[in-house]
């Protein structure tokens, strides 16, 4: 505790009232940030949302009431009103798990998304479910790229369909985000991928996230994975991408529908931390990250982390 | 106090007057107990949320997709079904009512094109949802099995079987009927098929679907197939036929556990 002031509860309250109202959603607020040289940035995520629009029925079920489209964006919005620089984003598996996506092969999910500001997501296997035909359809429906950068389309209909990676500028500070998929073999039906060529998700993260921070001078670089968060075995993953890669700071992950009980951090070939985080499945939980970003020396820290649970539960700081 | 270090480091980045700001934020976040919220260094500060009562869904999306809800409702509330059973899918058992239900209803609609198909395969990962008991529902049969998966047979020969039954040991067990083994040290032991023992001298069919026999789940056993003959019928839609003819006989789903895969004891 060197160097912090002693200070007792009542002298703290008095303080922190001249900061206005404190936050009920978590994370820092604006006002902590006077400094024109600190940076906050929150990611908000999600991962393998499987086209649950409404929140899961209540049939007695263990998720029964969990979720839904419509509370998640009042959520995002108001994080959005308390917060400046906010990125949201997915890990992959939008579509697929109810009729919706039977239905209407798409649309539902990638509008909703669109209209509640998600800014990338990635391709996970079930996005395959239709074949490439299903997906060229039902991909302008989103207004924010797809990354993939492993996954090269180039002799398919979806060339030029998806990107390797977007850089986002928030307060000046250039976030980069590229997006990795999974082994194609064993995982999606030959007939429905003919013609995409699976790259080497370690020699190609390690390449393009060189390149971001170098090249592009991005502050701060996040892989929004579906890898999967951790095998038996050799089989890669987001532990074993972390463990392999150098320049990589955040992996949003998917694919195992992991509810991790708290981000992980491994330290990369670099010796630095990649911090690796995945929220379960079917939107029932939506994950935040709050970094502060030191303009002048480049330095950056995980501040707060955490995971709201879409339900009408009434208790607002449930640790 | 020291479990604070990771916050404490934060520190440095604020000005004195921000600083009380922040203890302020980690104080409301932590005023029961400040190990809870703060993890020991190169950890972050962790919390878990739960939304307020207040948290009400966006209007305008719920009217964004109000339209496509109610035609799905329109076609997926029907009823198609009962089940008196909770036909559930735990994972640490070799054997789950809802596996028996799935690989069951597989056989059956597979029997009424090719009589002469012994045996049926799925694999857990492909059943989506559990079943409640009480009435099943065409949205449930959806999400029980979204996928567009078509049904096949496969011709294989015994000793290709044989190698399917390894791979069902060794993920200690997947959804099958007609087929019935134990499994010991990982392995698969006392294996019959339609009631006889496993003969690698014979051919078998078995009914299963377009994405296993095209090597989805990592299967072994289905890649040399004597031969193939694609059903051309959904996986789903043979799931529904299955369900509306026990409803139009008048019976409910009532699957039980029957041993057809166990641990050696």
């Amino acid at each position: 505790m060197e160097g912090l002031p002693t200070i007792n509860r009542r002298h703290f309250l008095k303080q922190a009232g001249t900061f206005g109202t404190l936050s009920l959603l978590g994370g820092i607020p604006l006002a902590a940030l006077a400094n024109e040289d600190h940076i906050a940035l929150t990611i908000l995520h999600t991962n393998d949302v499987h086209s649950r629009i409404d929140p899961f029925p209540m049939d007695g079920s263990r998720n029964q009431g969990l979720g839904g489209v419509a509370r998640r964006a009042t959520l995002v919005e108001r994080i959005r009103s308390e917060q400046r620089n906010v990125l949201l984003l997915d890990a992959g598996d939008t579509v697929q798990g109810t009729p919706y996506f039977n239905l209407f092969g798409g649309k539902v999910e990638l509008e909703l998304m669109s209209k509640m500001g998600y800014e990338a997501s990635t391709i996970g296997n079930h996005e395959f479910d239709n074949g490439l035909e299903g997906l060229a359809k039902m991909l302008p429906y989103a207004k924010f790229p797809f990354l993939t950068a492993n996954y090269d389309f180039s002799d398919t209909m979806l060339k030029g369909k998806t990107r390797e990676y977007s850089i986002f500028k928030k307060q000046g500070l250039r976030i980069g985000v590229f997006g990795l998929g999974i082994e194609l073999d064993g995982m999606v039906d030959p007939t429905l991928c003919r013609d995409v060529r699976y790259l080497d998700p370690i020699a190609t993260a390690n390449t393009l996230a060189e390149r971001l921070k170098q090249d592009y001078r991005c502050s701060f670089v996040i892989c929004l994975s579906h890898l999967g968060y951790k095998y038996q075995g050799n089989k890669v993953s987001d532990v074993v991408l972390a463990k392999n890669t150098r320049n990589i700071d955040l992996i949003i992950g998917g694919h195992t529908h992991t509810f991790m009980p708290a981000p992980e951090s491994i330290r990369n070939l670099n010796g630095e931390l990649t911090t690796i985080n995945q929220v379960g499945f079917g939107g029932i939980n939506l994950g935040r990250l709050d970094y502060v970003f030191e303009q002048q020396s480049g330095r950056k820290e995980l501040v707060t982390a955490s995971s709201y649970e879409i339900t009408d539960g009434v208790s607002v700081w449930n640790g | 106090m020291c479990q604070k270090r990771e916050f404490c480091n934060t520190m440095k980045y604020f000005t004195p007057k921000n600083r009380l700001a922040l203890l302020a934020i980690a104080l409301g976040l932590g005023s029961a107990s400040c190990s809870r919220y703060f993890a020991p260094r190169e950890q972050a500060v962790y919390t878990k949320l739960q939304i307020d009562s207040t948290l009400t869904g966006d209007s305008t999306f719920l009217q964004l997709y109000a339209p496509y809800r109610e035609q799905l409702e329109a076609e997926m509330n029907r009823v198609v079904g009962y089940t008196d059973v909770n036909l559930t899918h735990p994972r640490d058992v070799p054997e789950t009512r809802l596996g028996n239900f799935f690989a069951d209803a597989l056989l059956a609609e597979g029997k009424k094109r090719h009589p002469d198909a012994e045996l049926s395969f799925g694999t857990k990962g492909g059943l989506r949802i559990e079943l409640q008991k009480g009435t099943i529902t065409m949205g449930n049969l959806f999400e029980l099995m979204p996928f567009e998966n078509e049904m096949v047979l496969l011709e294989l020969s015994g000793k290709s079987l044989l190698q399917l039954a390894q791979f069902i040991a060794a993920t200690d067990g997947q959804p099958v009927a007609g087929l019935r083994m134990r499994i010991k040290d990982g392995k698969a032991i006392d294996i019959t098929v339609a009631g006889k023992p496993l003969e690698l001298s014979r051919t078998y069919k078995l009914i299963t679907y377009d994405y296993l026999a095209n090597g989805g789940d990592n299967s072994r056993g289905l890649s040399n197939p004597v031969s193939r003959t694609n059903l051309g019928l959904k996986v789903r839609e043979a799931l529904i036929t299955y369900v509306g003819e026990q409803t139009r006989a008048g019976k409910h789903i009532n699957t039980q556990l029957d041993g057809r895969i166990t641990h050696n004891q």
